[in-house]
C-alpha cells in the first residue's frame, strides 16, 4: 500500500517555482531518504505532505487524503525539523506531556528513556538549548511520537557524531520494533544510506531518481586515463558526469549498463574504473554539468 | 561481523557470504533457524528490506529454505552446496588469477606448485 502519491505536484513561492512537476509514491513502512541540493525542494515537500503549506496545482494525498487541512493527516504524521516552535514558557517536561496528549500512539516510556539517555533536564526551556540539543528533543519527539508518517528534515543538524549515531540507531531500533513510514531528509547520504530501503533524489523540484539503495550503489561507475581515450570510451556510453583533472586526465562517471567488451575495450585504452558510492553518485547526478567550482576560478 | 561499508562488495553479498561461512564452519547446522531479517537488521544496524536481500540469495540457490510464519531454515544439503559452489566458482576463480599472474611474471608450472607447497605449510604450522 501506498501512503503517500503525489503526481505533477507543483509549488511555487511569488516567482520562485520550488516544485516544478513532483510525481512520486511512498510504500507504507518503508525509510526513504529524501535526497537533494540545498533548494532542490525537499523542505517543501515535506512541509505539503504534513499540511503546512498549500500546493498550488497537481495531486498530492497522504493516507489517500489532501494533507493540507486534513486531521486525519495532522494526527498521524509529524514533521520535525530545527524550526519546530514551543511556546517560551513551556519546559522540556511540558512539551512532552503536550505531545503525548497530541499523538495516539505516543510512547511516554521511550520517551523519558531517550531523554535521560540524552541527559535533558525536564525543567529545562526549549529555548535555551543549543541547536544541537534542540534537535536531539525534537528528534526524541519525533521517534516517541511514533506516528504512521514519521518526517525528519535534517534531523541531525549540530549533533555531534556519537548523538548522530545513537540516534539513527535508535530509529532503526525502534522502527524494527514499530514499523512505520519514515521520511529522512539529510545531505549526508553517506551517513545513512545502510539505514534506507530507498531514495528518492529531487532536482530542480522534479524526481530525478527512486530506487532502492543497494540499485543506487550499483547504479554507476567511474573511469579515470587520458582525457582523449575517456572521452572516445564514454561516447558510447550513458555519461553522468565528466571532468578534468589536470592537463591531460579526465574522470567520468557513467551508468553501469557497459558490457564486457566494452570494459575489455576500457581496459586496452588503460582506463581504471571504480566504484562510486551512493553518496557521491547523488553529487555527480545534481551537479550541473556547465561546470564546477573549479570553473569559478577560471 | 563487521560490514565492509566502502562499497566494494554490496552488503547483503557480505550477509550471504557470512551466513555461508557460519554454516561452513558448523554454527548453523541443517535444520536450524536462521537469523530473521529484524535480526539481521539489528545486528548489522541496515535496513531490513537489505537484510531480506541475503537471505533471498541463500534461498535462491536452495541454502535456505522458509517455512511459512516460522522463518527460514538451513536446508540438508547446505553445506555441500556452498562447499561445492565455493570450490566451483570462488577458489576456480582464484586460481585462473594466480595461473594469470604467474604468466605475467614468468613463474614456472614448477615454481608456483612449490609457492603453493610452501604456503601450506606455513598455514599448518599457525594452526
Amino acid at each position: 500500500m501506498n501512503v503517500i502519491e503525489s503526481s505533477n505536484l507543483v509549488k511555487s513561492f511569488g516567482q520562485k517555482a520550488v516544485l516544478t512537476d513532483l510525481s512520486f509514491s511512498i510504500k507504507e513502512n518503508t525509510i526513504t531518504g529524501i535526497i537533494g541540493r540545498n533548494g532542490a525542494g525537499k523542505t517543501t515537500l515535506l512541509k505539503i505532505l504534513a499540511g503546512f503549506i498549500h500546493k498550488n496545482s497537481g495531486e498530492v494525498k497522504v493516507f489517500g487524503d489532501q494533507p493540507f487541512n486534513s486531521l486525519l493527516v495532522s494526527a498521524n504524521s509529524i514533521y520535525i525539523d530545527e524550526y519546530i516552535f514551543y511556546p517560551q514558557s513551556m519546559t522540556l517536561e511540558d512539551i512532552l506531556k503536550q505531545n503525548k496528549r497530541f499523538y495516539k500512539k505516543w510512547d511516554d516510556t521511550l520517551a523519558y528513556r531517550l531523554f535521560n539517555y540524552f541527559s535533558f533536564d525536564p525543567n529545562q526551556l526549549h529555548s535555551s538549548l543549543s541547536k544541537g540539543q534542540k534537535n536531539t528533543f525534537n528528534a526524541i519527539v519525533g521517534l516517541s511520537s511514533r506516528c504512521s508518517l514519521t518526517m525528519f528534515d535534517e534531523p541531525t543538524t549540530g549533533m555531534d557524531a556519537s548523538v548522530r549515531k545513537d540516534f539513527y540507531r535508535a530509529l532503526l531500533k525502534d522502527y524494527l520494533a514499530y514499523p512505520r513510514t519514515i521520511l529522512l531528509s539529510s545531505h549526508h547520504l553517506d551517513e545513512i544510506d545502510d539505514l534506507l530501503e530507498e531514495v528518492l533524489l529531487i532536482k530542480d523540484g522534479q524526481k530525478h531518481l527512486q530506487l532502492p539503495v543497494e540499485e543506487l550503489k550499483e547504479y554507476a561507475m567511474s573511469v579515470q586515463g587520458f582525457k582523449e581515450e575517456v572521452e572516445q570510451w564514454t561516447q558510447n556510453q550513458q555519461l553522468i558526469f565528466r571532468k578534468e583533472v589536470s592537463g591531460n586526465a579526465a574522470f567520468a562517471v557513467i551508468r553501469n549498463t557497459f558490457t564486457k567488451a566494452d570494459k575489455e575495450n576500457a581496459r586496452k585504452l588503460g582506463l581504471q574504473f571504480s566504484k562510486v558510492n551512493a553518496s557521491d553518485l547523488c553529487v555527480y547526478l545534481t551537479t550541473p554539468q556547465e561546470g564546477g567550482i573549479d570553473d569559478v576560478f577560471k | 561481523m563487521i560490514l565492509n561499508t566502502d562499497g566494494t562488495k554490496p552488503i547483503y553479498v557480505q550477509i550471504a557470504e557470512w551466513l555461508e561461512t557460519e554454516i561452513l564452519q558448523g554454527k548453523f547446522k541443517s535444520g536450524d533457524k536462521i537469523y530473521s531479517q529484524y535480526q539481521l537488521a539489528d545486528l548489522l544496524n541496515i535496513n531490513p528490506a537489505t537484510a531480506a536481500k541475503g537471505l533471498t540469495i541463500l534461498a535462491d540457490e536452495q541454502i535456505l529454505f522458509k517455512k511459512r510464519g516460522l522463518g527460514m531454515f538451513v536446508a540438508d544439503s547446505a553445506k555441500d552446496l556452498i562447499r561445492h559452489r565455493r570450490i566451483n566458482q570462488t577458489l576456480k576463480k582464484l586460481v585462473e588469477e594466480i595461473v594469470e599472474e604467474a604468466a605475467h611474471l614468468g613463474v614456472k608450472e614448477a615454481e608456483l606448485f612449490s609457492m603453493i607447497t610452501e604456503a601450506q605449510k606455513n598455514r599448518k604450522e599457525e594452526e
